[in-house]
């Protein structure tokens, strides 16, 4: 498949995306309710929570590819964009990895299980899963950009059996920042996963009296150990803007293609159905033809890396 | 289509199966010097020689600020999501606000469709009138000039008698039951070339459009360009405010006194706020005036039309008149050519002050 951006191919994409909105014919402002079922406090400023629909019709045509996201309303607040973190293959349940930095995200922060928030979505394209199915896999997150790609991991992980090598490079300030961190610990040790952990401060401003074992510096200095075998592979990578252009760097050193690259972006959403205009990129929106993107169309964006 | 001609006397007998067919009749009126589009109590307030209006009348299509839903906070309950009812009747659309309506529709009844965009815009009955350019007016540029679906009747003025082109069958209905009428003679259709030929006659030169989003595209990262051009701009907002094919739009909730219910409402939002790119800790994708202004006509002449092959301006030269600095699509896309063609005729555009 080529990924080049013809407009005609991602509309045919869009129109393939099974959407819970045009499914039910429904309003696609309105949210759905869902009960929180689940907290996690994954670091300070990061909770991990699970949700339910409440309304069984809707639950089940909520189907989702790993990158995809939802709107998250929190009533008499507003709304926010958060990447489902959650695989597809977990029925009846959304997962949302949550950083507390404003108003929306600071009040799901305050409630507590069995409280009702609404979800518009899912909106966007996710990762070329099939796509990737067969391949090797090497994923670079950076803090809180773990929040999707946590979602493709676990899909992934669901059917292993179908993927070549897959490593994951995961970067944070600190040690106390890791997200999923217990998880991954456990990774570590597991062979069907290269996992490697990097921090840029060692210590754990949290626990300061526990060590830290694992890297320190930046994603792109754990390039050189790589082996990779850039025909057979794809990268996939989210983080903070500031990220990208170095690790895509990295990544083309490996000789890996720009159209077997993919990102995911961040910007600022109102609508996340293509009309409130705030998420454009270049000719088009980060909630409509993104949040991923292949590296060749971001870089064909005026701004979007 | 189907060709009539009425006298000017007949607007009356039109005006009142309007006011009999619809709930609400609107329709340019004076108000001091300027013109807005309003509800019409009586055919006498209507002014169909108007210039142009402050606000284009997409307002009826996406209002200021419109209710999405309210809901109830603790139980998540959303109701009164239905988009408003109510049939109204638009009298005196000019040609270039019904093109840039038929534009909002790709948005707004696109890949999604937006439940209360769609019932504002089908329970809409529209009638044009032609009109003259004015200074400034660049919609011949964007081929706004010409108009000929999205309306339900169009009325192209024959100084004593309307050439009245009738496109739906609503349309015909309300012609058949209320408004005396009759074929159009050869006469009458030599006055409307005529006077058609006059329209096009009565343009100032054009700003050169070739290749512009080549040349957008090629001068996008030139910061100093942009500084020259969108540097002054004082992020108010205004021209997107007053443009028809701006649709930039902010979702705010408003929670009831007591606390317990409340309203989600949408209103519109502008490209050149300074907030309008900035996400989590502050990072702003614009940061600068100049990167906001480069924006804006970036999504005018460049996003839209790579998407769907149409410009988002139809020159109706208000957001010039609104801009206290002289910012408009004329003088960008001059600064622009001028990168390449050094001798490009300035061409004749608003350059900043007051309402007309
Ligand atoms: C596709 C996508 C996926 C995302 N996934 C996650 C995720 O999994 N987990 C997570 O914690 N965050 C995620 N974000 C970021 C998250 O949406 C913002 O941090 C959130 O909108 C802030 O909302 P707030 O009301 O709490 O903050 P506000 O009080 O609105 O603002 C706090 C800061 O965030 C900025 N901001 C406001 N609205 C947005 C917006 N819609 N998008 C980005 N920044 C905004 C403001 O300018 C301000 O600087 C994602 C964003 C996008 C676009
Ligand atoms: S950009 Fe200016 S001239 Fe063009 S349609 Fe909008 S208001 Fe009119
Ligand atoms: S009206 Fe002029 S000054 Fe105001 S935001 Fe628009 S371009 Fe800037």
């Amino acid at each position: 498949m080529n990924y080049l951006n013809d407009m005609s191919e991602i509309n045919l994409s869009l129109q393939d995306r099974t959407n819970a909105y045009r499914q039910l014919g429904a309003n696609p402002f309105r949210p759905w309710p869902a009960r929180i079922t689940s907290i996690t406090q994954l670091t300070p400023k990061e909770k991990l929570f699970e949700l339910r629909l409440i309304d069984e019709k809707v639950r089940e045509a909520f189907t989702f590819t790993a990158g995809q996201f939802v709107e998250l309303s929190i009533f008499g607040v507003g709304e926010a964009p958060i990447s489902i973190s959650s695989a597809p293959s977990k029925q009846g349940f959304i997962e949302l990895c949550i950083r507390e930095v404003g108003t929306v995200t600071a009040a799901i922060h305050r409630m507590q299980c069995g409280d009702v928030v609404g979800l518009r979505g899912p909106f966007g394209r996710g990762f070329p899963f099939e796509d990737m199915r067969g391949q090797d896999i090497l994923l670079v997150a950076g803090g809180l950009g773990i929040a999707p790609l946590k979602s493709l991991i676990n899909h992934i992980h669901d059917e292993r059996h179908d993927f070549g090598k897959v490593t994951i490079l995961l970067g944070a300030r600190n040690p106390s920042e890791i997200l999923f961190r217990h998880e991954f610990d456990m990774w570590k040790h597991r062979e069907d996963f290269d996992l490697i952990m990097t921090v840029d401060d060692a210590v754990d401003p949290v626990n300061p009296d526990v060590t830290w074992d694992g890297e320190v510096g930046l994603v792109t200095r754990l390039f050189d150990r790589l082996d990779i075998e850039p025909a057979h592979t794809f990268g996939v990578i989210c983080g903070p803007p500031v990220m990208y252009p170095f690790v895509v760097e990295e990544m083309r050193k490996k000789q890996l293609k720009v159209d077997r690259i993919f990102v995911s972006i961040e910007r600022r959403m109102k609508c996340g159905i293509g009309m409130c205009n705030h998420c454009a990129v270049g000719h088009q929106y980060t909630c409509i033809e993104g949040p991923v993107f292949s590296y060749w169309d971001a870089i064909n964006l005026q701004e979007a890396i | 289509m189907i060709y009539k001609i009425i006298s000017k006397g007949a607007l009356a007998d039109l005006f009142a199966g309007l006011q009999e067919t619809y709930d609400e009749v609107v329709g340019p009126q004076e108000r001091g010097p300027a013109f807005v589009f309003d509800k019409l109590s009586s055919v006498d307030e209507v002014r169909l020689n108007y210039p142009s209006t402050i606000l284009p009348p997409t307002k009826y299509f996406l209002p200021a600020d419109e209710r999405l839903f309210r809901f109830d906070r603790s139980t998540g309950d959303v109701y009164d999501s239905e988009p408003a009812q109510g049939t109204r009747a638009i009298l005196g659309m000019h040609p270039c606000d019904i093109n840039a309506v038929l534009m909002m529709d790709e948005i707004f009844m696109g890949d999604y469709v937006d439940p209360y965009y769609e019932t504002a815009r089908k329970s809409s009955f529209i009638i044009g009138v032609s009109c003259m350019p004015e200074p400034g007016h660049l919609c011949a540029a964007f081929g706004a000039d010409e108009i000929h679906r999205g309306f339900d009747l169009f009325l192209t003025d024959l100084g004593d008698r309307y050439f009245v082109s009738c496109r739906s069958v609503p349309a015909s209905e309300l012609m058949d039951s209320y408004v005396r009428s009759c074929e159009p003679s050869a006469e009458d259709i030599n006055d409307f070339q005529e006077r058609t030929k006059r329209f096009k006659e009565a343009f100032a030169p054009m700003p050169k459009m070739d290749q512009l989003p080549l040349l957008y595209g090629a001068k996008y990262f030139d910061e100093e360009l942009w500084e020259r051009i969108g540097d002054d701009c004082l992020s108010c907002g205004a021209c997107a405010s007053v443009c028809p094919c701006c649709y930039c739009f902010d979702v705010r909730d408003k929670v009831d006194p007591g606390g317990k219910t409340g309203m989600r409402h949408r209103i519109w939002d502008s490209c050149l706020k300074s907030e309008h790119a900035e996400v989590a800790h502050g990072h702003n994708f614009r940061p600068t005036r100049a990167s906001r202004v480069r924006y804006r006509f970036f999504h005018k002449f460049v996003g839209n039309f790579s998407r769907t092959g149409k410009m988002l301006c139809v020159g109706c030269s208000r957001c010039g008149k609104a801009c206290k600095v002289g910012i408009n699509p004329g003088s960008v896309i001059e600064a622009l050519q001028k990168e390449y063609l050094p001798d490009t005729a300035g061409v004749e555009v608003f350059k900043g002050g007051g309402a007309s």
